[in-house]
């Protein structure tokens, strides 16, 4: 059983495939504005390094948001394309859940994206990997009201985000996220889309 | 010889399109998801909301193309798809699709300019006929292009600042018609008489076309007639100022194919739909005794089948690219 993870929802794409609950191989690379042209090509570099064939995948698990809106897509419509292409089962995870996953520590964990104007797309899990908050996109202020109800907390992030606490970087284990999710119910590829968490600024106006 | 059987794709702007087309003139089949209803309660394409749309509906319209051709991914020769000009988000949904299935299928990858596939789109109805003088008509777009044989373009001329298809549009607003305001405009001066008057735009020798003017020109009218509390006459003003803007572009066109040595026009894009613009090329066409080509309707909005037939001679020209294919939101035919 080979599973293909993709995340591009940062200005990072995060990829791998895991065998067996080993990594075979895995690409986590900061592209910004150039994310678009390279991650196909940075994927189809990881096959020919693992010396394996787009046919012998047998699951995708792509992120689907919150994240860049662009970025996103990105991933998503590989992920979609490619398991229509093939008939493979595929699953969405949330890159909150993904950044909360990659870490090892023993306290409630507060993933956090900057999504400008005051607001973060921002979740929150306890040790025991419950999740206390879904992901949302909230209030810089509403969150630390969240956060002022626990009695520890660290913050996942990469971004600048004005919210007091201990602050790790986010490194995703992407062994560990694929074996945690690896038998997510599949979802039909037509129905795989991006979970923004955010309506797009014309619809708000709209009401 | 082996048939080539040319996937297209297309999601510049609000149409996701897909289209199988063998040879680069027969239309197999062509699947389009339109969005027009969902821009027209903002008064125009909103791009997050396009690429939003784009997204959800890509593999269901390849799956739809695919089956309306009775045919697989493994009868596909090559994947064009368009990857500029138009709204980035939107080119992305297409392009990243296209690569992905370039990959997972081992398919040459074919990068079409939009425009060249709204040109294209003329030669799924004739072969096309060279030299040629390509007239492109849309929404962003206004250029006369010159083609000696397939492939290859010279531009004469274009627009200065507006596209005729964004003044039609910005026009029809004034007068109170509702997005995509063109086609209506177009309608409703066939009630009118051309009785306001109207500044004729870039009235030179050039082949430069330039609409700004014109639109500001209705605009302060519109605006003035409504200060003094007169009405303006929606269908009069909608006919005096198609007159003065395919006024212009059959002037321009005239005169690239006096000095060109001209064997056929084509029209292409979104506004060679409009009618007063087909019967003055029509017109012209007579006037100067040579070959007139115009899209059929289906084919002048945003379509793959175009893009398809395009790739085509994109394919044989040995125009393929890698992995590391890009959109352009601003790219140049020529």
């Amino acid at each position: 059983m080979r599973i293909l993870y993709i995340d591009t929802s940062s200005s990072y794409l995060y990829s791998g495939i895991v065998e067996d609950n080993k990594l075979l191989c895995e690409v986590q690379k900061e592209f910004g504005h150039e994310l678009s042209k390279m991650a196909l090509p940075e994927i189809a570099a990881m096959f020919e390094y693992a010396k394996l064939n787009p046919k012998d995948i047998d699951k995708i698990i792509v992120v689907n948001g919150p994240g860049s809106f662009t970025g996103v897509r990105i991933g998503v419509t590989i992920a979609k394309v490619y398991a229509w292409s093939r008939d493979l089962p595929i699953t969405t995870i949330t890159s909150l859940e993904a950044m909360a996953t990659s870490q090892d520590e023993k306290t409630n964990l507060v993933p956090v994206i900057d999504a400008r104007r005051e607001y973060v797309f921002g979740a929150i899990y306890s040790s025991e990997e419950k999740e206390i908050l879904k992901p949302q996109h909230i209030k810089i202020e509403d969150l630390k009201k969240e956060l002022e109800k626990l009695n520890n907390y660290k913050i996942i992030t990469n971004d600048e985000v004005n919210i007091d606490g201990e602050k790790i970087p986010y490194k995703p284990n992407i062994l560990k996220i694929v074996t945690k999710f690896q038998n997510k119910e599949a979802i039909n590829p037509h129905n795989i889309n991006p979970d923004y968490l955010k309506l797009t600024e014309a619809e708000e106006k709209m009401g | 010889m082996k048939d080539i059987y040319i996937l297209g794709i297309e999601s510049s702007c609000d149409e996701t399109s897909i289209s199988i087309v063998k040879n680069g003139c027969c239309e197999i089949s062509t699947v389009t998801s339109s969005q027009i209803d969902i821009h027209k309660t903002y008064g125009g394409v909103v791009p997050e909301i396009a690429s939003r749309h784009h997204i959800k509906n890509v593999t269901i319209v390849l799956e739809e193309c695919l089956k309306k051709a009775n045919m697989t991914m493994d009868d596909i020769t090559a994947i064009a798809v368009t990857y500029g000009p138009g709204l980035i988000g939107s080119l992305l949904i297409g392009l990243t699709a296209a690569k992905t299935l370039s990959f997972i299928y081992n398919k040459p990858l074919v990068p079409v300019h939009h425009i060249a596939g709204h040109i294209y789109a003329n030669n799924l109805v004739k072969p096309l006929n060279f030299p040629l003088l390509a007239l492109v008509v849309s929404g962003g777009h206004t250029e006369l292009i010159k083609m000696e044989k397939h492939y290859d373009f010279k531009k004469l001329g274009g627009t200065l600042d507006d596209a005729i298809g964004e003044c039609y549009d910005k026009v029809a607003r004034v007068i109170g018609l509702e997005y995509p305001g063109g086609p209506k405009l177009d309608k409703i001066s066939k009630e009118g008489k051309d009785t306001y008057k109207l500044p004729i735009p870039l009235n030179d020798d050039s082949y430069n076309f330039s609409f700004s003017g014109l639109k500001s020109a209705v605009i302060n009218l519109a605006h003035n007639e409504e200060q003094r509390g007169n009405e303006i006459r929606k269908e009069d003003l909608a006919c005096s100022f198609q007159k003065a803007a395919i006024g212009s572009i059959i002037k321009k066109t005239r005169l690239a194919i006096h000095n060109e040595n001209i064997k056929s026009l084509i029209v292409a894009g979104g506004v060679a739909a409009n009618n007063y613009l087909r019967e003055q090329i029509e017109k012209l066409g007579q006037e100067e005794n040579i070959e007139i080509s115009f899209p059929p309707i289906k084919y002048c909005t945003d379509n793959a089948a175009m893009i398809a037939a395009a790739g085509y001679f994109s394919y044989k020209e040995g125009r393929i690219e890698d992995l590391y294919l890009n959109a352009k939101s601003n790219d140049k035919l020529c």
